[in-house]
């Protein structure tokens, strides 16, 4: 038996030497184009194929911790990808038309392969320009090294503004900063005559920028802010929270960081019978898994959301945002999420900044970019010195009956808002 | 001082959660001297199950705990059969890194199988009652309840019923055990089983409490121990007791700091866990064996 | 006699030179082709990976204190750089924000204070205590940074200055890797890594013969700190930003464990091995087993602690020499398992 056991090592070497000679490319992963995607700009004859390219990087998750909002990043991108080579024809440069390739890797999740992949994007397999990752924390990693090396970066998923304030001349993001998540719907409840605020928030970088910016406006808007309590990741009780809360007696909560959360205060809430006039929830109220889990209590919850398909934006690319979701939804077979629409956004943006420019040069694209000002599918586009789209207010939703409408800005409001919510006990 | 008093109310009724939570972790400690490192993994596994009763099946979260531990702990059965019976009376460290392994396997292959999207288990009677001014979560004190219920039911098992007695002398010495006729292969599976089967009951309950994702394990296992370290090995009234504590200890620091408690309650368990290991190494209960710290 | 001849050419003094020959290779190797950012940054990786298996080592391996919270280190490193690069003027006035080289020591140093503060306590526990109550300073630690928000910029993180060297990053590696390659080599063959051996095989026979083992341990414990820490504070750098959620991840710690086991653990040139094959197959082949890698992780941990528990070094060598695994064989013959006592 111990024989066995002394072979064992060379057998597991033996193995990990055969894989090793088995896969040919030392690639970190398969240009992953995921689905099928990938082939019409890889593997396209050469006669109906322009000669020129243009090539896009981009490192994704689409496994690990970032996996599920990755994988609609990476929907997003390649809904654009079929698009402008199948239906607009290539991008234009000048006169010509160039076919775009796409080339996408799975970073995981985490930094090191992130910052892994972006290097090999821009130093071995050339890119042209880049599209950032999904979440803030892998944006950091990605954009430095895109500034290193003086490479375009366009992303849509990275919403902290500490992005923005690191100087990079090459970052720009098209989604409303995470500060101003917030901004409309504290200013409908504002309107409707609420006084007073209590937050909490994830300690994490995202949830930590949209709660100070919550803060922000609702000075702005003339609300006392009565308590503001942090609570770690993965947190698995929030009733202290919410016992100090109810004993303020607030007008407005806000709240949030992930889904998990989102959960949790809807059931702290309940359970301590804390009943503010309105709950606005940072993240969980405008993905519809949210009402599939939480069911009838989730009315009235109010969240904010960067795109919703009821919006009234349009362009003459993608048409209306009813338009791009019924082309998602025929594509991929499912709803479009904000982060998917975000991402086609980013995609889109990159490709009207280099049609601008009429170069593939970075500083001449880089121009078009700061010069831009455009409304699409998604909303205005219109960058301010250090990247980041002013142009674009943030939406906020509200569930009513199950159903999720937007509720503000009025702009975009396809209902009224329903406030005060009514206590726990009367519903 | 309402505000204290509902403290001392969550963090009580926290507490008994707890001290059901950490039965499982503290006997197979006490009786086979494994530190099962996939505790967590199987409070996850049981809120996974009473999920998925109550979605496909539309079954009580409470009411599937019939389901859930008969066949977890013929799951546990297995289990100890085929893995754990390599690691018994082997090197702390030998079973520290198998369970180790085993629950970093058994949370991603949840996650494969479930994704990592947070689940809840919805119950229509989730509201609350007032007594005496304080406010009672519905859930919360069925749970408290329900726990009591079942550590006694676990205490009378051992104290007074033969396997029960053959457990707790299998503990105390082994081949003593043995030559009294007691087979301690095949009490150590049954202990492994029961121990799987509540841990999985426990996960079932706060299930319909917290949200149910594949990497909600090991938190429950860091505070497993601390509970453990508070209480001494295997002993039921122990682990009540160190669970009411670090439920009150938690949700009191909660309370009393502003902005940041909820944090610092969250260490303030690891803090204490390792105060105590440091201080009181031999854990401030009596248990069925000392802890060998020192 | 094909394992002794094995044991030869893996002698201890036969690696020793056949890596400092690598070594060397290794810093030529920029100088005589061009190479891309990418290759760079891949061996830069490796280079970490396989210094953190080897400081775990030095305290998890061959003083036989299991650490499951060496990550902590780490993770004190890192934003001790990041306070120094970024906060120090905040507070001192006049005090500019310190440099990378400036700064690097004194994460180094201050992860060593943390173990030496740390240690003292934990490092009286037994075995599995000590694990343990490491495993709880790490996840204390990682709220406790999120709580002290002046500081540590909380939940959020800081933000580094941008500046990017990978060849500047390589060479750093390499000379740190080549030094605690050799601090470790040396260490071994000393005095001092005998009584630290003596220490993991029998504590208290060790002390009965004079050593002072809670000297050793505690040395053996800040070492491996001191140069985690240095990591951290590399690493912060590298990646331009911190947040507790970035540095203090528990895979850090399961990845130094995993190689140690996996290459040898208490052996000197085993761990760099297991970080090596590790790394490869992180890279190669796991990203095709893209969502069950984890899973293959655990599975393979249990498989290498139940089956190969000396590591694929140490099953080259003679199994009672140097390992942990003569403990757990010896622990194997002697005493029947239960099972069998059970079904005979």
């Amino acid at each position: 038996m111990k024989r066995v056991f002394k072979f064992l090592p060379f057998v597991l070497v033996l193995m990990f030497l055969l894989a090793a000679c088995a896969v040919p490319a030392p690639a970190p992963a398969a240009p992953a184009g995921g689905e099928e995607a990938a082939a019409p700009a890889e593997g396209a004859p050469a006669e109906e194929m322009p000669a020129k390219v243009i090539r896009i990087g981009a490192a994704v998750s689409d496994t690990g911790k970032y996996a599920r909002e990755g994988g609609d990043t990476r929907h997003g991108y390649l809904l654009w990808l079929d698009w402008v080579n199948e239906e607009y024809g290539g991008i234009k440069v000048g006169d010509e038309r160039y076919k775009v390739e796409l080339i996408m890797y799975d970073d995981e999740g985490d930094p090191d392969t992130t910052a892994k992949l972006v290097e090999k994007l821009i130093t071995e397999d050339k890119v042209d320009f880049l599209l950032g990752p999904y979440s803030s924390g892998l944006t950091k990693s990605a954009s430095a090294i895109a500034e290193k090396y003086d490479m375009i970066m366009v992303e849509g998923n990275g919403a902290s503004e500490s992005l923005f304030e690191r100087g990079f001349k090459n970052l720009f993001g098209v989604l409303t900063p995470a500060g101003n998540y917030t901004q409309s719907a504290l200013e409908a409840v504002s309107k409707q005559g609420a006084k007073s605020v209590v937050i909490a928030y994830e300690d994490t970088a995202f949830p930590t920028s949209v709660a100070e910016g919550a803060q922000r406006w609702a000075q702005e808007y003339g609300m006392e802010i009565l308590a503001v309590e942090t609570y770690p990741k993965d947190v698995a009780d929030v009733s202290s929270i919410m016992t100090k809360f109810k004993d303020l007696n607030p007008d407005v909560f806000v709240g949030g960081g992930h889904f998990n959360d989102a959960l949790l205060f809807v059931r702290a809430a309940k359970e301590l019978d804390f009943s503010p006039k309105a709950m606005i929830i940072t993240v969980g109220p405008s993905n519809p898994k949210f009402v599939q889990e939480v069911g009838a209590d989730a009315n009235y919850i109010i969240g904010p959301t960067q795109w919703e398909a009821s919006m009234s934006y349009e362009d003459p690319y993608f048409g209306t945002a009813k338009d791009y979701y019924d082309r998602y939804l025929a594509k991929w077979g499912e709803p479009p999420t904000y982060q998917a629409a975000e991402s086609t956004a980013t995609a889109l943006v990159l490709q009207l900044a280099i049609e601008q420019a009429g170069s593939l040069e970075t500083a001449a694209v880089r121009e078009a970019l700061k010069n831009m000002d455009i409304t699409t599918f998604y909303g205005p586009i219109k960058f301010d010195e250090t990247g980041k789209n002013v142009g674009k207010p943030m939406g906020s939703i509200q569930i009513q009956d199950g159903e999720i409408v937007v509720v503000a800005p009025e702009s975009a409001a396809v209902a009224d808002l329903i406030y005060p919510m009514p206590p726990w006990s009367e519903r | 001082m309402d505000q204290l008093l509902q403290a001392l109310v969550n963090g009580l009724l926290l507490g008994g959660f707890y001290g059901v939570m950490v039965l499982g972790f503290s006997v197979i400690w006490g009786v086979m001297g494994v530190i099962n490192l996939a505790h967590g993994e199987f409070v996850m596994i049981g809120a996974y199950f009473a999920w998925v009763l109550n979605r496909s099946l539309g079954i009580d979260p409470f009411l599937s705990l019939i389901v859930i531990m008969p066949v977890m702990f013929f799951v546990g059965w297995l289990l100890q059969r085929v893995l754990i019976n390599r690691i018994v009376e082997r090197p702390h460290l030998i079973a520290l890194l198998v369970t180790f392994g085993l629950s970093i396997a058994l949370a991603n292959l949840f996650k494969l199988f479930f994704t990592a999207d947070p689940r809840t288990v919805p119950v229509s009677y989730n509201g609350s009652f007032e007594l005496a001014g304080l406010t009672f979560p519905i859930v919360k004190t069925i749970v408290f309840g329900l726990s009591l219920v079942v550590m006694l039911a676990l205490h009378i098992f051992l104290q007074y019923t033969r396997l029960g007695k053959s457990i707790r002398a299998a503990a105390q010495n082994k081949e003593a055990a043995r030559i009294v006729g007691v087979e301690v292969g095949r009490v150590y599976a049954i202990t492994f089983g029961i121990c799987i089967a509540l841990t999985a009951a426990a996960g079932a309950m706060v299930s319909t409490t917290i949200p149910v994702f594949p990497f909600m394990g090991p938190p429950f296992t860091l505070k497993a121990f601390t509970i453990t370290a508070l209480g001494g090995l295997g002993r039921i009234p122990g682990a009540l007791l160190g669970g009411i504590i670090l439920g009150v200890v938690e949700t009191l620091v909660a309370i009393m700091v502003p902005g940041v408690g909820t944090n610092l309650g969250i260490a303030t368990s690891f803090v204490l866990l390792v105060v105590i290991l440091i201080v009181r190494p031999q854990g401030l209960l009596k248990g069925l064996r000392p802890m060998e710290v020192t | 006699m094909r394992t002794r001849r094995l044991e030869t050419i893996f002698s201890s003094r036969n690696t020793f030179i056949g890596w400092i020959i690598l070594l060397i290779l290794l810093a030529l190797y920029p100088q005589v082709t061009e190479l891309s950012g990418i290759r760079l940054l891949q061996l830069t990786q490796i280079f970490i990976f396989i210094t953190l298996a080897s400081n775990w080592n030095l305290i998890g391996g061959m003083t036989g204190y299991v650490d499951f919270g060496h990550a902590v280190f780490f993770g004190v490193g890192a934003f001790v750089m990041g306070i120094l690069v970024t906060q120090v003027q905040n507070y001192i006035v006049f005090a500019p924000g310190l440099s990378f080289w400036q700064a690097l020591p004194i994460a180094g140093l201050a992860a060593m204070l943390f173990a030496l503060l740390i240690g003292l306590p934990t490092l009286r526990l037994k075995g599995p205590y000590f694990s343990i109550a490491m495993l709880g300073t790490f996840v204390a630690m990682r709220e406790i940074v999120r709580v002290l928000k002046d500081f540590t910029g909380g939940g959020r993180g800081l933000d580094l200055p941008p500046v990017l060297n990978r060849e500047r990053d390589y060479y750093f590696m390499l000379v740190w890797m080549g030094l605690v390659l050799i601090a470790i080599w040396w260490i071994h063959r000393s005095e001092f890594g005998q009584s630290l051996m003596a220490i993991r095989e029998d504590e208290v026979g060790a002390e009965m013969r004079g050593i002072n083992t809670t000297k050793h341990k505690i040395i053996a414990f800040m070492l491996a700190a001191f140069s985690t820490g240095i990591i951290g504070g590399f690493w912060a750098f590298q990646n331009t930003y911190i947040d507790p959620d970035v540095v203090f991840i528990e895979q850090r710690t399961v990845e130094m464990v995993m190689a140690s086991m996996l290459g040898g653990l208490g052996t000197v040139w085993g761990p760099p091995l297991g970080a090596l094959i590790l790394y490869v197959l992180q890279d190669v082949v796991w990203s095709r087993v893209p969502e069950g890698h984890l899973v293959v992780l655990g599975v393979l941990l249990i498989i290498i602690v139940l089956f190969v528990p000396e590591g694929i070094l140490g099953t080259f060598k003679n199994p009672s020499s140097t390992s942990l695994g003569r403990l757990l064989r010896g622990y194997r013959e002697e005493q029947p398992r239960p099972e069998t006592v059970a079904t005979e």
